[in-house]
């Protein structure tokens, strides 16, 4: 701002046509409304997220938790007074201690985590968007009772999702559950399903799906509004078949919005936190916890240790940082990304 | 320069505190007289509210009602706050110096830990404390951290036998079983005789202290700074606790929701025993089919070879120490109404709460309820449990422990081995291994 | 509106695009056959049971008394009673909770839908320095697990004397909500042809009328799709709620609802009840969002 001002530009009416503008003056004239438009939410992030983000690097880098923070620990007396005591472990930098005690498994299971996690954002988002994009061509067809499917079929997303998680939990329940009762029905021998690492992590994935889809449907079903129907109605004059004109027509004209919900429907899943915290609760004995929730439990109960989250939070976001530079270098070749 | 110019004040505030206190401890006969008038002091106070809404929350709110009938100008403003959320609610909220209650009702276990952390008030010197020795030892060791005393117990209570009367004598047992060995007996014996299954045994790290305190094992020895959660007494608790799910006595526990699929068994009568504490009475006495409180039996839990003892859990009132000063009066005429002997006495009365107070088992509220003189000796048996900051952080690993060998199969000591390397790691470094 | 109409119909492009795609619709649907027809709502109904299942248990579970609902008989119909709803309607804060989510809800949707439009249109159309390192950044803030980042925002929500005030949830809930709708609208905004901007351009419009006049209402189905996630990000969320409000009347319907079931003792009966309520407003506002769920060019073009 001040260099602008500063800068001797001739005073002249007609703006922007100067003779020798600066490059920071032109720039600004040329893209002052664009950055207008995003301002106020670069504010917002910078402060609410990325300050705390910031922060967190660095305290990944030191022992800070909830106890060693204070420089001194005032003990106030309901009598009166205050009595300081200087903190006898002050926190300190610690270089890449966390990094280290956490990659060797001193600290927590972060291999196995990381493992769980893979596998549980794996098979979610898969089915989310496999499901949602069936559904979401399905209902964009005009169809009687369309309105109807559409309502019934995006309920899941409308119950808040605690809620479906407990009713899930309950659906899988050893002994009272539904699902055992069906398969006892059936003739088939109930299932423990919380005792076993895979069949729990399978309720798990079950009940994501089951609140993820929805989502995926009506972010399809909006982005198949932008396809032309003129082109449809090109292909069918040339004799496409309904899956050739899926393949040639819907797929490519949602590239923008399965680019979108793709790449974030993982960020999203990968750090989702209420699902395994309240279906499986990390049972058995830890086996079905993810990353967030592992780095939870070792972090915020009892005293928090600040240190160790941030450490676990630079992890789970370089590594999603990772997968979205593949998944850029990925779909650059068949075109612009972003 | 600034720093020791502020030590220096500090200090200065410190001694003036320390013979203030001299002052009122001599003073004996202005302690017994209140220097002001109740109805004089005027504030408002808010109170996070942690016990059950539904069951517990209406009583407390009554004992406020009375509480302003004698202070009319303190206003308290109710909060019921879920206990599961508390704890981290209360300490953000708290180092961020905005938002926390004035008062809380804090779980035994965080005492120690926010009084580490800076978050309360010391209570050394003032009202609340002037009949300490009226208070039980144990839940009142809770409080202390550091030669100070932190918070005042509200509510105490330790895990017990919960027993179906009726399904006992249908299988032909005529009291409850006192060791572990007769509790496998009794169980096989009414698993033959009844529909029902003998025990129901919950696979989480709290509910498994009975059989570790029964051998003589504890987590950590805070006197000579020691883990000794892998010691073979413990493991050998461990060992009782899953031979009686291998051999049938006990019913295979759930890995998940365990906790609520024991009380749904016990309720509809399909376990006759589990290992609860009074915290469930009132739910157990409202289940329809059940029986009410004739068909509900409560014992001290059984014995191994050393002993035979509960976890001593409950809660206590503790003020922040980021209510400001001219608060503290109106704070601790609260705290006192509340933690009275009358006050606890109205409390088990309606609610089956066990008192703190030596005075209030004396009362005719207490010595006439069945449940509070059926859990007196329960919480005589209680042990303490360390009462260290840390203390919040033994039960995660101790949970997952408990998964591994009831459910998993894992080897005891195996397992027992694994939480001490993590205790070492992640919650007592300081400690020996 | 006169503006927004004639540079839409006076372009090509959109009038190409509407008057087939109205015409491509009658033939589509009577081509379909029996068996075809058959199996399309055959395997709507099957998607519609599963996803009503979960939903029906909490449904009937409402009309239960609380030891119903846990139970070893399985029962769908037991003891049926409304006293559940009473309980939460009459003896609850529930009114004023729902009035603080309609407000939070509102404001995140309204205030989230302009700014992520606002920001998508900027990326979409202006090639302006810092586009790109802007997109990537708002992945980044999604990478960050929010239950980690809670304690630095609660203390900066302390700093700006947020905390227990609705306006703390909402701003809470624009930091979700706004990066993942700016990239749907972004993308959205790249498939609507340019000559139109071209056209308005040529007309007179400034970018903002460009924005607000011709683009905006081409991208309804965007919208109402961002619009609904919006509010129920909004709507749902807890956590943030739990951490920063902490009196009973400023409770949001979702947090208020996890008052129901404490650690020991939980009243799933009202719960459940209480979620039957809380998901059927979600329900009419998707049922009006969907409305606009088709082909803004063809809207667009048709009322031109």
């Amino acid at each position: 701002m001040t260099t602008v001002t500063a800068d001797p530009a001739p005073p002249s009416p007609p703006s922007g046509r100067s003779a020798r503008p600066s490059r920071l003056r032109r720039s600004w004239e040329k893209h002052w409304y664009a950055w207008a438009m995003v301002l106020p939410v670069v504010i917002v992030l910078a402060v609410l997220i990325f300050y705390p983000l910031f922060r967190g690097i660095w305290l990944s880098l030191t022992n800070l938790t909830e106890a060693n923070q204070a420089a001194e620990i005032c003990t106030r007396s309901i009598t009166g007074g205050e009595v300081c005591a200087e903190n006898p472990n002050r926190w300190e930098f610690v270089g890449l201690d966390n990094y280290l005690n956490v990659l060797s498994g001193n600290v927590g299971d972060f291999w196995q985590w990381t493992g769980i996690t893979l596998i549980w954002t794996l098979g979610c988002v898969v089915f989310h968007y496999g499901l949602g994009l069936g559904l979401a061509v399905m209902l964009n067809r005009p169809m009687w009772g369309r309105g109807l499917y559409r309502v019934l079929l995006v309920l899941p997303w409308a119950v808040p999702a605690f809620v479906s998680a407990f009713a899930w939990k309950f659906i899988f329940n050893e002994r009272f559950g539904l699902a055992n009762s069906l398969l006892s029905s059936l003739g088939i021998d109930p299932v423990d399903w919380f005792a076993n690492q895979w069949t729990s992590l399978f309720t798990a994935i079950i009940t994501n799906i089951w609140l993820g889809v929805p989502f995926m449907m009506v972010a399809l079903l909006g982005g198949m509004q932008t396809i032309p129907g003129e082109l449809y109605e090109a292909a069918e004059i040339d004799g496409a078949s309904a899956w050739q004109r899926f393949r040639n027509i819907t797929l490519p004209g949602l590239r923008p919005v399965s680019m979108t919900v793709i790449l974030l429907g993982t960020i999203w899943t990968f750090n989702m936190f209420p699902i395994i915290f309240l279906v499986t609760e990390g049972q058995p004995a830890g086996g079905t916890e993810i990353l967030v929730t592992g780095a939870f439990r070792a972090a915020f109960e009892g005293i928090r240790n600040y240190s160790l989250a941030s450490t676990y939070g630079v992890l789970i976001l370089s590594i999603l940082l990772v997968f979205s530079m593949f998944y850029r270098r990925a779909l650059r070749k068949q075109g612009e990304v972003w | 320069m600034r720093r020791t110019a502020r030590g220096i004040a500090v200090l200065a505030s410190a001694t003036l505190a320390l013979s203030v206190a001299a002052c009122g401890g001599e003073d004996k006969a202005a302690e017994e007289q209140p220097a002001v008038d109740p109805a004089s002091l005027t504030a408002e106070l808010t109170w996070w509210d942690t016990s059950d809404p539904k069951n517990e929350g209406p009583a407390f709110q009554e004992l406020i009602a009375k509480f302003n009938q004698t202070h009319p100008n303190v206003k308290i403003n109710y909060q019921s706050v879920p206990f599961g959320e508390a704890q981290n609610k209360f300490k953000t909220a708290a180092q961020a110096k905005t938002g926390a209650p004035d008062i809380l009702r804090a779980e035994v276990a965080w005492v120690p830990e926010f009084a580490s952390l800076g978050h309360l008030y010391a209570l050394d010197g003032s009202e609340l404390l002037a009949d300490e020795s009226d208070f039980l030892e144990t839940p009142l060791a809770s409080n202390k951290f550091d030669g100070k005393t932190y918070g005042v117990p509200q509510v105490t209570d330790s895990l017990a036998l919960m027993y179906n009367k009726e399904l006992l004598s249908e299988a032909g047992i005529s009291a409850p079983p006192t060791t572990w060995a007769e509790l496998k007996t009794a169980a096989q014996t009414i698993k033959e005789k009844t529909d029902a299954e003998g025990v129901y045994i919950n696979p989480a790290g709290y509910f498994l202290l009975p059989f570790m305190y029964g051998e003589g094992g504890d987590l950590v020895d805070t006197a000579s700074k020691k883990i000794v959660i892998n010691s073979e007494q413990n493991a050998a608790g461990l060992a009782i606790a899953r031979d009686l799910i291998d051999s049938g006595a006990a019913a295979k526990p759930s890995a998940n929701d365990a906790y609520g699929t024991m009380m749904t068994l016990f309720k509809e009568k399909k376990v006759a025993m589990i290992i609860n504490g009074p915290w469930e009475v009132n739910n157990v006495k409202q289940a329809p089919g059940f029986g009410g409180l004739e068909n509900l039996g409560i014992a001290p839990v059984p014995g191994g070879s050393a002993k035979a003892g509960g976890p001593v859990g409950g809660h206590n009132y503790v003020i922040w120490s980021g209510m400001p000063q001219e608060k503290v009066d109106a704070a601790v005429a609260f705290v006192k109404f509340m933690s009275s002997a009358e006050s606890q006495a109205f409390l088990s009365e309606k609610l089956g709460l066990l008192p703190t107070r030596t005075s209030a088992y004396d009362l005719d509220a207490v010595k006439n309820n069945a449940t509070v003189a059926a859990f007196q000796p329960v919480v005589e048996a209680g042990v303490g449990r360390p009462w260290i900051p840390e203390a919040g952080q033994f039960f995660g690993p101790l949970d997952q422990m408990a998964t591994e060998v009831l459910i998993q199969n894992k080897d005891p000591k195996a397992a027992l081995d694994t939480v001490a390397k993590k205790y070492k790691a992640e919650v007592v470094p300081s400690y020996e291994n | 509106m006169s503006q927004l109409t004639t540079p839409a119909a006076a372009t090509p492009a959109a009038a190409v695009a509407a008057a087939p795609a109205k015409a491509a619709k009658r033939p589509g649907r009577s081509r379909r056959s029996p068996a075809k027809s058959l199996l399309l709502h055959g395997t709507l109904i099957v998607a519609s049971l599963i996803a009503l299942g979960p939903i029906v248990w909490v449904l009937l579970s409402s009309f239960k008394p609380g030891y119903a609902v846990q139970s070893s008989d399985l029962t769908l119909v037991k003891d049926p009673t409304l006293a559940n709803y009473s309980y939460v309607l009459f003896d609850t804060n529930f009114p004023k909770w729902l009035l603080n989510s309609v407000i939070v809800a509102a404001f995140t949707m309204l205030i989230g839908i302009f700014f992520s439009a606002t920001t998508g249109y900027a990326v979409s159309r202006f090639n302006f320095p810092g586009r790109r390192p802007l997109m990537m950044t708002f992945l980044i803030t999604q990478m960050f697990p929010a239950a980690i980042l809670i304690v630095p925002i609660y203390t900066i929500m302390a700093r700006f004397g947020l905390i227990n005030t609705l306006p703390a949830l909402i701003i809470a809930y624009l930091t979700i909500a706004v990066p993942f709708c700016a990239w749907m609208l972004k993308g959205y905004f790249d498939s609507i042809p340019t000559s139109l901007d071209e056209a308005a351009a040529l007309d007179g419009c400034g970018p903002f009328a460009i924005f607000w006049r011709v683009v905006l209402p081409l991208a309804r189905p965007a919208i109402a799709v961002t619009a609904f996630y919006t509010f129920l990000t909004a709507w749902g969320e807890v956590m943030y709620a739990s951490a920063f409000i902490q009196t009973d009347n400023k409770f949001t319907l979702a947090y208020g609802l996890q008052q129901f079931v404490p650690q020991f003792n939980p009243q799933w009966e009202y719960l459940t009840a209480a979620a039957v309520l809380v998901t059927v407003p979600a329900g009419v506002v998707f049922m009006i969002a969907q409305r606009h769920l088709v082909s803004g060019l063809t809207a667009g073009g048709t009322k031109g």
